[in-house]
C-alpha cells in the first residue's frame, strides 16, 4: 500500500478535500478538448421511443393451441452518427446506438394465470427486462418510393432472463412525417436459448421451444433543449 | 351405498377406485406423471399486495378470513375504534398491526390498498383520504348513504387514475354471475319479462353491547339517520346484479316498508318491498325480511323462454314447453323443485366433477362471491401498480398524460367500478327513500350521472 493510500484510509476527509496535484493537471489538460467532446455528442441524432404508440407481440405454440402475447411499453431510444443522412442515405453500414427495453411484467396474454406462469418461467422476479443493444446495422436498400421502407441487415445482443444471445434481423425503418421513425421486424428465437424452459402443466399441455418476436417500433427526434 | 350415491360415482372416481385397489392387489398404477417444469397454478405466488382492512365488524372479520385464504394477500394493518373488535381481529390476523386510527394506515407507505368495511355513513372520509394517499381502494357497497358522499367518493375514485377503485359489489366478479349473464345476454331465456328477488332472514338485527354509547355506535343499521335499511344495506347486491342482468337502469321505484315483528323501538323497517320499473315495462319485484326465514335468499328472472333461477353461486333454468330445444340441457344435470325441474347452470360444466356436484351442498369458502370479488381487486392492483412502476421507468415519467392512458388501456379483471358503485347507491339510497315514505320516486337518468 503507498504512503498516499495509507494518509486516505486514515483520514479519508482530508483526502477528498485535497486532491492529488495530478488531477489538477489532468483536468486542465482535458479542458480544452470539453467543446468537441460535448459537440460530438449532441451531433448524433436522436430519437427516443414514444409512449402509447408501439406493439411487440411474441408468438408461441403449445400441444392445445398457439398462443401470443403482447405489449405495447416498448421504450428505448436509437441515435445516427450525423454522417448517416436519411435524404440521402448511402447503402452500407451505418453509425448507430440502439437500446429497446421492455419489461417482462407488461407482456400480457389476455389470461392473468397463463401470464404468471410465463413471467414464472421467464424468471422475472430476478430479470425484469428483456433487452436489445444494437451492434451493427448495415443499409441494404434505401426507399424507392416516399412511402416505402429502408431496410436493413442488424446484428444485436437481446438479454431475455438474464441471458444474452446474440441475435440477427432484417428491419425496416418508415420515416413519420418530419420527425418521426417506425422500425418494424420480427425474428426467432429458442426459449432454451435464453436458459428458458418451455412451461408445461402435468401431461394437460406443453409449449414449444420456438416463438417469434415481431415489433413495430415508434421513435421521435428528440428535442433540442 | 345407496342408489343415489351409485349413480354419482363418476369416471374419475371409478378410475381412482380402480388404481387404489390394483396397487393394493400389489399391481402398479401406470399413470406416469410428467414432470412439473413450470410452476403449478396451484402453487405459484405470483405477486402479493400489502392490505389494509379499516372496519373489523362481522364484515371486516369476514373479509380478513377470505384475505388469510388467498395467496396474494398480505395482511400488514387492521383498524378499528373499538378496541374489543381490534383485539379479536388480532388473533385472526396476527402478522398485521392494529391501529384504532385509519390515518396511520394512510400515513404507511408500505400499505398498497385499504379494504373499507366501517359503517356506510364513514364511508366518505375514509376512502377519499385513502384516494388522495395513493392507495387502492375496495369500499364495501353502499359506497354511502347520502347522494353527495357517493358522488364526493365516486369522484375521487374518478381522478385518482393510477390507483384500483372497486365497490363491493361482489357479484360484478363472481365467475358463476358472468356466465349466466353471457348466458341470459346470449338470448337463452327468451325476451326478460319480469324477475323477483328476495331475502329472508328471522333475525333482529340488533347487536348486543356492553353500554350504550358501544350499542348506539354498533346498531348503526337500525338508526335512520345512518342506514340506507334492509333495501339498501341488503338489497343493493341483488338490485344492482338484477339490473346488470337486464341491461337496463330503473326509471322509478315503488316501496313499502313496516316493521312487523322487531317492535322494539327501532324506526328502520324489519320487512320491505320495493318494485323496481325498467324501461321497456319490465318489472323487478325485491322483498326482504327479518322475520321470516322462508326460502332465504335468490333472484329469479322470467324470459318468454325460461325462468332462472339464481341461488348464491347455482343457478337453474325452469324451460318452457314451447321453448327451443338448445341441445345441451338433454345431458346438462337436473334438480327437482317441487314440480318443477331445474336444469343446472353450471360455469366450466365441461368439468365432470362440477356436474356431480349435490344441488344443496354448501359452496366452498373459495367459490363464494368476496372471494372472487378480493381476489380480482389484488389482480387489478398488481396489474395497475406494475404498469405505473415499470411505464415510469421506460418513458419520461414526467408526462402524466401518456401514462393516464396507457394506464386506461390495461385491460383488468371484470369487477365493479366507481361508475357502477355509485349507481347502485343512488338506487339504494332512492329506494330506501320510497319504502320509507312508502311512494314512488322518480329515478332520472341525471341521479346516475357524475358532475
Amino acid at each position: 500500500m503507498t504512503a498516499r493510500l495509507r494518509a486516505a484510509n486514515a483520514n479519508p476527509e482530508k483526502y477528498l478535500m485535497n486532491p492529488p496535484r495530478f488531477l489538477y493537471v489532468a483536468t486542465l489538460a482535458l479542458l480544452p478538448l470539453l467543446p468537441f467532446s460535448l459537440r460530438a455528442a449532441q451531433d448524433w441524432v436522436r430519437y427516443n421511443a414514444v409512449p402509447n404508440s408501439s406493439k411487440v407481440r411474441v408468438d408461441g405454440t403449445s400441444t392445445i393451441h398457439d398462443w401470443s402475447v403482447e405489449s405495447t411499453a416498448l421504450g428505448g431510444y436509437v441515435e445516427f452518427d450525423p454522417a448517416f443522412d436519411l435524404n440521402k442515405p448511402a447503402l452500407g453500414k451505418v453509425n448507430a446506438h440502439c437500446d429497446v427495453r421492455i419489461f417482462v411484467r407488461q407482456l400480457k396474454s389476455g389470461k392473468t394465470d397463463m401470464d404468471n406462469v410465463m413471467y414464472d418461467s421467464m424468471k422475472e422476479k430476478d430479470h425484469r427486462r428483456i433487452d436489445y443493444r444494437l451492434t451493427e446495422m448495415t443499409l441494404k436498400e434505401a426507399p424507392k418510393s416516399p412511402d416505402a421502407p429502408f431496410l436493413f441487415d442488424t446484428k444485436g445482443e437481446l438479454v431475455v432472463a438474464g441471458v444474452t444471445n446474440k441475435i440477427q434481423m432484417p428491419v425496416s425503418l418508415f420515416r413519420i412525417g418530419a420527425d418521426k421513425l417506425k422500425f418494424t421486424g420480427s425474428t426467432s428465437v429458442k426459449m432454451t436459448s435464453f436458459g428458458i424452459t418451455p412451461p408445461t402443466k402435468l401431461a394437460v399441455f406443453s409449449t414449444g421451444d420456438d416463438v417469434k418476436l415481431t415489433f413495430e417500433w415508434l421513435t421521435a427526434k428528440k428535442e433540442q433543449k | 351405498m345407496n342408489k343415489n350415491e351409485t349413480a354419482e360415482l363418476n369416471r374419475r372416481d371409478f378410475i381412482g377406485s380402480f388404481a387404489t385397489l390394483m396397487t393394493m392387489l400389489g399391481g402398479v398404477e401406470l399413470m406416469t406423471h410428467a414432470p412439473v417444469q413450470a410452476a403449478d397454478l396451484e402453487t405459484l405466488v405470483p405477486f402479493q399486495i400489502k392490505c389494509g382492512v379499516i372496519g373489523l365488524g362481522n364484515w371486516g372479520r369476514e373479509i380478513i378470513a377470505t384475505l388469510s385464504r388467498l395467496k396474494t394477500a398480505q395482511l400488514v394493518a387492521v383498524c378499528d375504534t373499538y378496541s374489543a373488535s381490534l383485539k379479536r381481529a388480532a388473533n385472526s390476523a396476527p402478522n398485521a398491526k392494529g391501529v384504532e386510527d385509519y390515518r396511520k394506515i394512510l400515513d404507511d407507505k408500505e400499505v398498497q390498498a385499504v379494504i373499507i368495511a366501517t359503517p356506510t355513513h364513514q364511508h366518505r372520509d375514509i376512502a377519499v383520504s385513502a384516494l388522495h394517499a395513493g392507495k387502492h381502494v375496495y369500499c364495501e357497497a353502499p359506497l354511502a348513504n347520502t347522494l353527495e358522499d357517493a358522488k364526493v367518493i365516486a369522484l375521487a375514485a374518478r381522478a385518482a387514475r393510477k390507483q384500483v377503485f372497486q365497490a363491493g359489489l361482489q357479484t360484478r366478479s363472481d365467475p358463476q354471475r358472468r356466465f349466466l349473464l353471457d348466458f341470459i345476454r346470449a338470448g337463452a331465456s327468451g325476451k326478460a319479462v319480469k324477475a323477483h328477488a328476495q331475502w329472508h332472514k328471522k333475525q333482529s338485527w340488533r347487536m348486543t353491547s356492553p353500554n350504550p354509547d358501544r350499542e348506539r355506535e354498533l346498531n348503526w343499521r337500525l338508526n335512520k339517520a345512518t342506514s340506507l335499511g334492509l333495501v339498501g344495506e341488503i338489497g343493493i347486491h341483488q338490485i344492482d346484479a338484477m339490473s346488470w342482468f337486464l341491461s337496463a337502469r330503473p326509471a322509478s321505484v315503488t316501496g313499502f316498508g313496516s316493521v312487523m315483528h322487531w317492535k322494539d323501538g327501532r324506526d328502520v323497517p324489519d320487512t320491505v318491498e320495493a318494485i323496481f320499473e325498467y324501461p321497456g315495462g319490465a318489472h323487478l319485484n325485491y322483498e326482504c325480511t327479518l322475520a321470516n326465514s322462508f326460502d332465504a335468499d335468490y333472484e329469479m328472472l322470467y324470459g318468454s323462454d325460461a325462468a332462472i333461477m339464481m341461488r348464491g353461486n347455482k343457478a337453474w333454468m325452469f324451460k318452457e314447453v314451447d321453448s327451443p330445444l338448445l341441445g345441451w340441457e338433454v345431458y346438462a344435470r337436473k334438480d327437482q323443485f317441487y314440480k318443477e325441474t331445474g336444469i343446472a347452470l353450471i360455469a366450466n360444466a365441461t368439468k365432470l366433477a362440477n356436474l356431480t356436484e349435490k344441488a344443496t351442498e354448501e359452496a366452498a369458502y373459495t367459490t363464494k362471491p368476496l372471494y372472487f370479488a378480493l381476489e380480482t381487486f389484488l389482480t387489478n392492483v398488481n396489474t395497475v401498480s406494475s404498469a405505473v412502476e415499470d411505464f415510469s421507468a421506460t418513458f419520461d415519467a414526467s408526462d402524466k398524460a401518456a401514462l393516464e392512458k396507457y394506464v386506461s388501456e390495461i385491460k383488468l379483471l371484470p369487477a365493479a367500478t366507481y361508475q357502477e358503485g355509485f349507481e347502485a347507491t343512488v338506487l339504494a339510497i332512492k329506494a330506501n327513500e320510497a319504502v320509507v315514505a312508502r311512494n314512488k320516486v322518480a329515478l332520472p337518468k341525471e341521479w346516475f350521472e357524475l358532475a
